[in-house]
């Protein structure tokens, strides 16, 4: 799923080990999600929206309205 | 930040002994069947023991896969060993056919569980290096 927390974390001047420890998760983690590779589950996509304080659709593009656009 | 997560940690910590009981078992059970030739009850157990240690590592991996608490890292290690499941089926059952036809030799049956983790290993290091390939770094 395509999403914008390369941009967010770059915003902040984060690395991504240092979001990967804002989350409790891997570096490998937040790469995958990041690059598209791995959709994280519902638990953590709200962690990921609490941390940048935004809504979860402010940062991961819903896929149906990416293909409408 | 250390190499490896508290989940990771455990796992080793019971990998290990585990695995080194696993060689001893071995080499003493197989030991004592050639020295005394036993017969029956006490043959079925030494042949039996090598076993244990060997269900114990099955256990070990199954209990890290629950402890596991990285979504991604867990769903990586259940990918990889699902697919090596399918190498390791796939590669039994062309081994079985050329077996029944004498083509190869006879294949243990305790061969199978070090054949799919190596297929797994395999798999965990090919999806590895993808994502480098593919930008797995910052």
């Amino acid at each position: 799923m395509n999403n914008r927390l390369r941009v967010l974390r770059a915003e902040r001047a984060w690395s991504q080990q240092d979001l990967a420890e804002r989350l409790e998760v891997s570096r490998q983690s937040v790469n995958a999600i990041e690059t598209g590779r791995y959709d994280p589950s519902l638990p953590l996509a709200f962690k990921i929206s609490d941390l940048f304080e935004m809504p979860i659709e402010a940062i991961f593009i819903n896929p149906s309205k990416e293909n409408a656009q | 930040m250390a190499r490896h997560n508290p989940a990771q940690r455990r796992y080793l910590r019971r990998f290990f002994p585990a695995m080194t009981a696993y060689v001893v078992v071995l080499f003493a059970c197989t030991w004592a069947i050639r020295h005394y030739h036993p017969q029956g009850a006490a043959l079925f157990l030494l042949s039996l023991l090598p076993a244990l240690p060997i269900l114990a590592v099955i256990a070990v991996m199954g209990l890290y896969l629950t402890e596991e608490q990285d979504e991604f890292v867990r769903h990586r290690l259940v990918t990889s060993m699902i697919a090596g499941l399918g190498i390791m089926l796939a590669f039994a059952t062309v081994w079985g056919f050329l077996e029944n036809g004498g083509v190869v030799p006879h294949l243990e049956a305790f061969l199978a569980f070090p054949i799919w983790c190596g297929c797994f290993g395999l798999v965990q290091c090919f999806l590895n290096l993808r994502d480098r390939m593919s930008g797995g770094g910052q």
